[in-house]
């Protein structure tokens, strides 16, 4: 589903190369539960949005679904956010105007999906969820890791085929993050969803299928569960 | 997806409440302003528009060497008809010159304004009355229509169209006029009146010589003008010679035919000046100016409020979400505001409408039908909207999702130069108004402080049109009038110092010939008027010669002629010698615009016209007995034209020579206090954002041990600095513009420094005071609050 092939990422400054990302290879396949490892500032956040397609590397190839995404326009790359990848963020970044069924259904409405079809998708995530009762407050008012519940939710409305998490459980304390953990692994086994994520826990990586330690930019180790 | 746009929007606008009133208020206040300043623009732009033939319809004016005039003899205009088909129509005017009398049994209007036309040029100009205007049958035939107020004057009970007989002047005379109906007159039009005649034709027998009439051409489209006035000119000056005129002298040579159309008579004539038209421009620049600061609040509060909506342009984005959708959220929210503020700023406006009216003396109104503000309104909603939103829009949209999304986004960096350049942008301006506002106000104060070298004060002018050019036919006049008590003086002179221009001749003394005015006077002319001797005496009964030749010059023809012993000197001009008695000090009867004419005053002038001008000093005290005698007494102390007496206070009269600077005074004191408000607005709102924007930075300094007098100069000091560097952008604009001002003035004030300090001073207190209000808030707040968040 993925391919890396040699890529880099640098920034320049004063004339200076600073590397973040070297000679980064590999592929990951629909239906892998893959977690980035590594200690801070080792790239795992710039790799992740490299895969998002939130930068672009400075060199390199990168396949997604077999196309070059280097060279992919603005329209192909937002068809592809609408249609198939959905993104979880460490500081769950829900629309703070939006309510929290607002907040589920808004993809839905960028992907133009019917109005009783969107209903009928963010009522089943509400339940889904645990959060009926929840539907119309705003995420001021929820908890840390009820608003990642939204966040993830979120993302899974829309349907993707993979979901990229950076540090989803960050703000969250243990207990919580192990319910995220058991959530996606479950999305992972039973709807068959690729995810991959970015952490620091042991814990959690152990969830997932594979683990990517990456070290000054380079992939250390690829270790398969 | 539009609907949930809107949503947030109004939960956006809703959570930034305060914020979002003092934008929208501060753009209605401001589009208040511009409807306003642009329905009088459009009503001033539109005299006579309403004339189907507008385009081809031309005056047609003569250049003389000193200046250009609209005034042609009437056989010209018959001459054009004869020779050049292109010209379809040649209307022949002539304005009746002096206010006369129209007299009913029940009562008495007056006609101040008269004009006669022929047939042709009612047509034209579409000079109709209510029913429809026959032509004239014959050549004697004159249909006298009068302006519907005059005819409710005069009967008012007439319900029919029937004509009605009336006197026409003083009921002694008993010169008596068929009136055929009312004729309502169009304000907005160059050609007004409020009695008019029509003819068949006007001016029958008069010849070239006869320069007091006016003629509008009406031509075919699509006329060259350029060889028209070519040709005509040509026509002029072979008719000149048929016509048996002296062609010898330069002013036939170097007079030529100019044509001006129409469309250009209100606002920049030919013959005339156009400083309505530069009013007008003034204007239209500073309500832009206006609307344009009122527009920058907006762009700086949208992005100043960015940091807030980042997060939201972020998560859209991963969503799926084009820029240009982004981009079209952004501009619908402003949009919607602006919406909002056009209809507050109509209401306002409409509000405001009386006080504008009144100042421009106009009668404008918002809800009139045809109103050209239907079609101008949405194009002004969608430029504010536009010009106040897309920056905004493209900041907002083109935000990069990885950069958002880590968390630790700012703004601030990249948009800083833009939001302290507009801001100071704004508090230039500001200080441009202030500074302007005040050294307008000073000179209006030098003016009505300075000594104009004589005195209006308790001066009665009394309107007269029985000519009392012999002071042997005044004597009994004066004489009856100096018995009623509180009357000090008494005399009749061809002007009074009202402003109004005196004849000009060519006067030679000593072998020096220079042109100077002329002004005829009666004894007690100086007296009267409280003006100094320099040298010599006054007029004086006692001196037989007085009233033969003896003049009196001022102090500038002394002067001009080089003079250091007047006194005794002959004057030579319009075939009289006349002795000098005395010389007077310079006073400024024509304001203080032009500089004051080297004048002669004589009681005796073969080429001066009949006085008229009656001027009387009264003791104050017995001012308002005195007048009431007079007035009854009136009739028989004027016997002649003594039916109705009107009176004015000189002072009242001179007064109006400052009204037009009263009137800049007043708007720009409207927009000082506009841009001062609508900048304060911007600025405390700004100032807000970023106080709350830097509340955790002000709890970790405080936690750090700063204390709160550090704190709010802290927060102060980049205000500060962009007030200072305003201050010094407009300063040297500020002089320039008011120095050109100045210079109108012949009698003016040198720039003080003073307004600068003082623009300086206001804005430096307000921004100071704005912050200061927001910054105390953030220095109050308890340090833990504002770190306890994430
Ligand atoms: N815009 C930028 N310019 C220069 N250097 C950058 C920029 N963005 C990131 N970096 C650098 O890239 C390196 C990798 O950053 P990245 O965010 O990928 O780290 P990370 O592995 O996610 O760390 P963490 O675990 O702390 O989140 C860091 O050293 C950072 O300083
Ligand atoms: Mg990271």
């Amino acid at each position: 589903m993925i391919a890396l092939k040699d890529i880099e990422k640098y920034y320049a400054s004063k004339g200076v190369k600073s590397y973040i990302l070297r000679h980064v290879s590999t592929v990951i396949n629909q239906g892998e539960f893959v977690s980035i490892m590594g200690p801070s500032g080792a790239g795992k956040s710039t790799l992740l949005n490299i895969i998002g397609m939130l930068e672009e590397p400075t060199y390199g190839e990168y396949k997604f679904m077999d196309e070059d995404v280097i060279s992919l326009s603005e329209r192909k790359r937002i068809e592809l956010y609408r249609n198939h990848i959905g993104f979880v963020f460490q500081a769950y970044h829900l629309i703070d105007e939006m309510t929290v069924a607002e907040n589920i259904e808004a993809p839905l409405l960028y992907k133009k999906v019917g109005g009783s079809e969107r209903k009928s998708r963010v009522a089943d995530m509400l339940d889904r969820f645990n959060m009926v009762g929840k539907k119309d407050l705003f995420p001021s008012q929820l908890s840390g890791g009820q608003q990642q519940l939204v966040g993830i939710a979120r993302a899974l409305a829309a349907q993707p085929s993979i979901i990229l998490a950076d540090e989803p459980t960050g703000n969250l304390q243990s207990a919580q993050a192990l319910q995220i953990m058991e959530l996606f692994k479950k999305l992972n086994k039973e709807d068959g969803i690729t995810i991959i994520q970015v952490t620091h826990s042991e814990v959690n990586a152990a969830y997932g299928s594979r683990i990517l330690h990456l070290l000054d930019g380079v992939i250390k180790e690829d270790v398969r569960l | 997806m539009f609907k949930l746009n809107l949503k947030i929007a109004l939960r956006n606008l809703w959570k930034n409440g305060g914020i979002t009133s003092i934008n929208v208020g501060g753009l209605a206040i401001a589009l208040a302003a511009f409807i306003l300043v642009m329905m009088y623009v459009t009503y001033e732009t539109t005299f006579d528009k309403g004339n189907p033939n507008y385009d081809n319809i031309y005056i047609v004016g003569r250049t003389m060497p000193e200046f250009k005039t609209n005034y042609t003899p009437p056989p010209l205009g018959k001459a054009i008809k004869q020779n050049f088909p292109e010209v379809m129509a040649v209307g022949t005017l002539k304005k009746g010159g002096f206010e006369f009398a129209i007299s009913s049994d029940a009562n008495t209007a007056f006609a101040s304004n008269y004009l006669m036309v022929d047939y042709e040029a009612a047509k034209m100009l579409q000079l109709l009355p209510n029913e429809e205007l026959a032509k004239p049958a014959n050549e004697e035939g004159i249909l006298f229509f009068l302006a519907k107020e005059s005819m409710m004057t005069l009967f008012p009970k007439k319900k029919d169209d029937k004509p009605e007989l009336v006197t026409l002047g003083s009921k002694a005379a008993g010169q008596t006029a068929e009136v055929k109906g009312t004729i309502s007159v169009n304000k907005h039009s160059n050609v007004t009146f409020d009695a008019l005649s029509v003819r068949k034709e006007l001016g029958k027998n008069e010849n070239y010589g006869y320069n007091n009439y006016n003629t509008y051409i009406q031509v075919k489209s699509g006329t060259d003008i350029a060889a028209l006035e070519q040709k005509i000119n040509t026509l002029y000056k072979n008719e000149l010679i048929k016509d048996g005129q002296d062609v010898s002298t330069d002013r036939y040579k170097q007079t030529t035919i100019f044509l001006d159309p129409l469309k250009n008579q209100h606002l920049k004539p030919m013959a005339g000046n156009n400083a309505a038209y530069k009013v007008l421009i003034a204007l239209s620049v500073l309500a832009m100016l206006i609307l344009l600061i009122a527009c920058i609040n907006f762009t700086n509060l949208s992005i100043a409020q960015a940091t807030k909506r980042a997060k939201e342009v972020g998560v859209k984005k991963v969503l799926g979400v084009y820029r240009y959708q982004l981009t079209f959220q952004f501009l619908t929210e402003i949009l919607m505001q602006c919406v909002v503020a056009t209809i507050l700023g109509l209401l306002i406006a409409e509000l405001l409408m009386p006080k504008f009216n009144a100042l421009f003396n106009v009668s404008l109104s918002i809800w009139s039908a045809n109103n050209a503000l239907l079609y101008q309104l949405p194009l002004i909603l969608l430029a504010i909207t536009f010009i106040a939103g897309i920056y905004p829009a493209m900041v907002l949209s083109g935000f990069k999702p990885s950069l958002v999304l880590k968390g630790n986004f700012q703004t601030s960096r990249n948009t800083y130069w833009l939001r302290n350049s507009l801001l100071i942008v704004q508090f230039s301006v500001a200080v441009i108004f202030i500074t302007s506002l005040l050294i307008i106000s000073t000179q209006l104060k030098y003016m009505r402080t300075q000594d104009v070298g004589f005195n209006a004060n308790q001066v009665v002018y009394i309107k007269n049109i029985m000519m009392f050019s012999d002071p042997r036919v005044f004597e009994p006049v004066r004489q009856k009038i100096m018995r009623i008590p509180g009357i000090k003086s008494v005399t009749v002179a061809t002007g009074i110092p009202d402003g109004s221009e005196n004849g000009s001749n060519g006067y030679t003394v000593n072998g020096v010939e220079a042109s100077i005015d002329f002004l005829d006077v009666d004894f007690d002319y100086f007296e009267t008027l409280d003006i100094k001797l320099a040298d010599g005496r006054f007029f004086n009964k006692a001196f037989k010669t007085d009233t033969a030749n003896s003049a009196i010059i001022n102090e500038s023809a002394a002067a001009k002629y080089g003079l250091t012993d007047p006194i005794g000197k002959t004057i030579r001009g319009c075939s009289m010698d006349y002795k000098i008695v005395g010389v007077v000090k310079d006073f400024k009867a024509q304001g203080f615009e032009t500089p004051v004419q080297p004048t002669l005053y004589s009681i005796k002038n073969p080429c001066g016209n009949a006085k008229t001008q009656l001027m009387l000093k009264i003791d104050q005290d017995q001012m308002s007995e005195a007048i009431a005698t007079l007035k009854a007494q009136w009739p028989d102390i004027n016997k002649m034209d003594g039916d109705n007496f009107r009176y004015y206070f000189l002072n009242d009269l001179y007064g109006k020579l400052f009204q037009k600077q009263e009137q800049l005074q007043s708007v720009f004191f409207a927009a000082a206090l506009l841009t001062i408000f609508i900048a304060t607005l911007g600025l405390f709102a700004f100032a807000k954002y970023m106080t709350n924007n830097r509340m955790k930075e002000i709890a970790v300094r405080k936690v750090l041990g700063a204390s709160d007098v550090q704190i709010l100069k802290l927060l102060n000091s980049s205000f500060f600095a962009m007030v200072i560097i305003a201050n010094c952008i407009s300063w040297p604009l500020a002089y320039v513009l008011t120095k050109k001002w100045l210079e109108t003035f012949a009698y003016r004030i040198d720039i003080p420094v003073l307004p600068f300090l003082i623009s300086a001073a206001v804005t430096i207190l307000l921004t100071v005071l704005t912050v200061s209000i927001q910054a105390a808030k953030a220095v109050k707040a308890n340090p833990v609050n504002a770190l306890k968040y994430e």
